[in-house]
């Protein structure tokens, strides 16, 4: 038992979610969704995305989860990521079943929540899938191919950029004031006291960091001045220039097309099978 | 330097920056930023501005790129040319193209994910077709075309640093002006930096304006001084005769080259009265020809060589055993990196650390002196092995009860600032413990280290100096047996830094182990009994700060530079190494005192000893 709880405790160190968390961001891998064209992969997205909540055909649902639970092992997602989606799922079936049985419902509610579930896994997964394979630069420059100002696209890829600096300072804020605290001498049942004392100290941390960053920007908006960022934002040449590479190729022609023939296979089949 | 009317001079002979009667004043402050500032500076010319803080330097280099009065909006009155344009008439986008500017906290410069995106970044943003030629050319300008894909978050200080200078000369500038580069570098690093200005100047044709009061650093690589007081130009001088001014570099807390220091003093003790002996020597080269012309180093090893020599070594006899205070046994530590590999930072250290020692912890980056710090405050604990800190072994309690015995002040003194006000940041600490009286106790302490003014001001909104005596507060606030401070010198100016010196120097209270993990060897020189030097994971060298320096070739592997002083007794060859300028000029006097028994050709002077 102990030594269970010792190795749950290593997975779930600040250390390593750290690791995980820059391994998701920054761990560059060649997926099979990472060949295609992200403005395609934004649409497919999409798609995917809505078209669920249409759907009450558990056969199409299945359908479509085969696929993205194939596409989601293909791009390589931390167990992190997964565990934390499971638990929410977990979570999410608990406390709609608990609440049904308490105002007199029965075992009947679980078959309707797995469809809701399935929907919601879709969906989960499909953003798991889209947003670990691709590259936030890319994800950048499709939004702003796709006429979304400048300014926010650019937030997005500044926001990867500062995304392993802020870790790293929350890291040493949060040991700031563990250094400096004092932890309950009493650890209460089930060492309840201490889980408030690192929550409460986990929040606080984000306090400091937002100062922190706000001094910091100063030089960085100057810099941004100088880079010429506002003089791109209004000159067509740089947008043109900067979005050059983006292309759709036979490849992402190819890919959608299988995607839609594969839906209408689902829909006709779903005419015949449904349970 | 001539103020001649430049713009009828054609194209090719006009001064590259040229500026008369600039004066400027920040909207809402009373006082002018900049006043009556003329200034020339040819094409090709390597100069330094200094100053103190707040006298200008920064501002004057803005109105350089258009930042003033483009971006910062106030009343900018004077002529402004820069590379052939008139300032007035121009943005920052148009200035920026031929006057490239790298920020004294140049991390926040960098924009982009990874090296090569930054690279390309503004050249991109202005539309040349060429940008991925530009940002390959700038990388490879710089040496740095190994680093194009690597992402920003893992470079170290320097190579970011050098990364933000790429970034500047992708667009091909005339004039490149960095800001403090050594303030934020450690002295190897900073001089990397600086022989790539020298490239880029010599082989390039660039113009490089560098705002420094690292005076060896200017006495090396620059040929003329702009210095800067309350917003006006003192004087601009070539950079020899500038440096040799070190009165008035003193009253403006400009510490001149120890060398300067030195060969002025050896030459009051000669000259007589009234006699005029400027300029002193102001690089090591020069002062080794001053003193090698004085026959210095055959001399002083005819005194020094013998008795002398263990005179000088038995002061730095170590302390006898004691119960250490801090104690590694076969420590091993690290962290897994992104690809789920362990990385080992610490191998196998054995350390002991005993009541008494001011301990120097030095070593390249990346060497391991941060984790070790870390590991006796209880923030990481061991892979293998274990520490003990006070009887307390790290792995067995938390970092809330370690902190009863232990302080750890770290390189960020944003990072220590969890509150709203010094005093509140101060006092966390004794509050959580519900101290008995801890308000006088808090307020004695801010007396002591001059914070007294500053009890209610947020701690990231103070200067450089002022931040680390308030992190050093907060750990002496916390009356701790050991205290562990990271690079406490590091980005201060010369006063600050003397200052903070001082204070380590002096009471510190409960204290009975001190550890410092620093590049500043004058500090070690100073302040440290006790030197550990860290190579790659491992303790290279435990021994007392002479040998330190006496061991040139460990110190060369370590990427350390000993005091400039201390580079000069090597150049001569003294033994023992010196470590002051006090210590160096008593020497040399006596020395120069004594009747040399017979004449001993230098060069062979080092093996009698």
């Amino acid at each position: 038992m102990e030594a269970i709880k010792q190795s749950l405790i290593d997975k779930l160190s600040v250390e390593q979610i750290k690791v995980e968390l820059m391994r998701t961001a920054f761990g560059r891998r060649s997926t099979l969704l990472s060949r295609f064209d992200p403005r395609v992969l934004l649409g497919w997205y999409t798609v995917l995305a809505i078209l669920p909540w249409f759907l009450s055909n558990k056969f199409v649902l299945l359908g479509l989860l085969v696929p993205v639970l194939v596409l989601t092992f293909s791009s390589k997602v931390s167990p992190l990521v997964l565990f934390i989606l499971g638990l929410g799922l977990v979570s999410e079936i608990s406390y709609i079943l608990i609440g049904s049985l308490l105002f007199g419902g029965s075992l009947d509610a679980v078959w309707p929540l797995m469809t809701l579930t399935l929907k919601l896994l879709i969906i989960s997964l499909a953003s798991i899938a889209v947003f670990n394979s691709m590259d936030p630069e890319r994800f950048s420059d499709a939004l702003l191919s796709l006429g979304v100002p400048g300014q926010f696209s650019f937030g997005v890829s500044y926001g990867y950029r500062m995304l392993p600096i802020l870790i790293e300072e929350y890291h040493n804020l949060f040991y700031s004031f563990r250094l400096r605290g004092k932890a309950p001498g009493n650890r209460g049942l089930l060492g309840w006291r201490s889980l408030v004392y690192l929550v409460r100290t986990a929040v606080c941390t984000f306090y400091p960091l937002m100062l922190n960053t706000a001094k910091r920007t100063r030089t960085t908006v100057e810099a941004l001045e100088v880079k010429g960022f506002t003089y791109a934002l209004a000159s067509p040449e740089a947008r043109k220039l900067k979005l050059a590479y983006l292309r759709v190729g036979a490849a992402d022609i190819a890919f959608l097309g299988i995607s839609l023939l594969y839906l209408i296979a689902l829909c006709v089949g779903g005419h015949w099978v449904s349970f | 330097m001539s103020t001649a009317s430049a713009a009828r001079i054609p194209q090719t002979t006009e001064p590259l920056v040229a500026l008369s009667n600039v004066g400027f004043r920040y909207p809402g402050a009373s006082s002018d930023a900049l006043q009556g500032i003329d200034l020339t500076i040819e094409r090709g010319a390597f100069v330094a501005v200094a100053g103190t803080n707040g006298s200008g330097k920064s501002t004057l280099c803005k109105t350089l790129n258009g930042l003033i009065p483009n971006y910062y909006v106030g009343d900018l009155t004077g002529d402004i040319r820069v590379a052939g344009l008139t300032a007035a008439e121009e943005t920052v986008s148009s200035l920026s193209k031929k006057v490239a500017y790298v920020f004294q906290d140049f991390e926040n410069q960098l924009v982009r994910p990874t090296v090569y995106e930054e690279v390309i970044f503004a050249p991109l943003n202005f539309g040349y077709p060429d940008y991925k030629e530009r940002g390959e050319r700038a990388l490879a300008l710089l040496g740095l075309s190994h680093l194009r894909d690597r992402w920003i978050w893992q470079l170290s200080g320097g190579q970011k640093h050098m990364t933000a200078l790429a970034a500047a000369l992708s667009l091909d500038p005339d004039l490149i002006i960095v800001d403090e580069p050594v303030a934020q570098l450690d002295p190897q690093r900073a001089r990397l930096v600086y022989d790539k200005l020298k490239l880029l100047r010599e082989q390039h044709g660039k113009t490089i304006l560098v705002i420094e009061h690292h005076t060896e650093f200017i006495a090396d690589y620059c040929d003329r001084v702009i210095l800067m007081d309350k917003g006006a130009i003192r004087w601009i001088k070539p950079v020899r005769e500038a440096l040799s001014r070190v009165e008035e570099l003193a009253e403006l807390h400009i510490l001149p080259p120890q060398v300067t220091l030195a060969a002025k003093r050896t030459l009051e003790e000669e000259r007589q009265e009234g006699e005029s002996a400027l300029p002193y020597p102001v690089t090591l080269g020069e002062a080794a020809e001053f003193y090698r012309q004085r026959d210095v180093g055959s001399r002083l090893n005819a005194v020094d060589g013998g008795s002398g020599a263990q005179a000088i070594l038995r002061g730095t006899a170590k302390s006898g055993a004691q119960e250490p205070v801090v104690r590694f046994d076969n420590v091993t530590a690290g962290y897994k990196t992104i690809d789920r590999t362990p990385h080992r930072v610490l191998k196998n250290v054995s350390l002991e650390l005993r009541e008494g020692d001011r301990i120097a912890l030095v070593g390249s980056n990346g060497a391991g002196k941060s984790t070790l710090l870390k590991l006796i405050s209880g923030i990481r604990r061991p892979s293998e092995g274990s520490v003990t800190v006070c009887g307390f072994r790290t792995k067995d309690v938390s970092p809330e009860r370690l902190a009863d015995y232990v302080s750890y002040i770290y390189q960020q003194p944003e990072e220590m600032f969890i509150e709203d006000n010094i005093r509140k940041d101060i006092s966390y600490f004794l509050k959580a413990r519900k101290h008995p009286g801890y308000a006088e106790l808090v307020d004695g302490l801010m007396e002591r280290l001059r914070l007294a003014g500053l009890a209610d001001r947020d701690g990231r909104l103070l200067s450089g100096g002022q931040q680390r005596r308030a992190t050093l507060a907060i750990g002496l606030a916390m009356r701790p047996t050991v205290m562990l401070l990271d690079e406490p010198t590091a980005s201060l100016d010369a006063l600050s830094r003397r200052e903070v010196a001082a204070m380590l120097s002096g009471e510190l209270g409960s204290v009975k182990t001190a550890v410092i993990a620093t590049h500043d060897m004058q500090l070690v020189a100073e302040w440290a009994n006790r030197v550990i030097v860290m190579h790659n994971g491992e303790v290279a060298l435990d021994t007392d700060k002479r040998t330190l320096f006496s061991n040139s070739e460990l110190l060369r592997q370590a990427g350390l530079t000993p005091p400039q002083i201390t580079q000069l007794g090597d150049a001569l060859n003294l033994y023992p190494p010196c470590l002051s300028v006090d210590e160096f000029v008593r020497r040399v006097q006596s020395a120069l005192k004594e009747e040399v028994p017979a004449w001993k050709p230098s060069n062979k002077a080092s093996s009698t000893s």
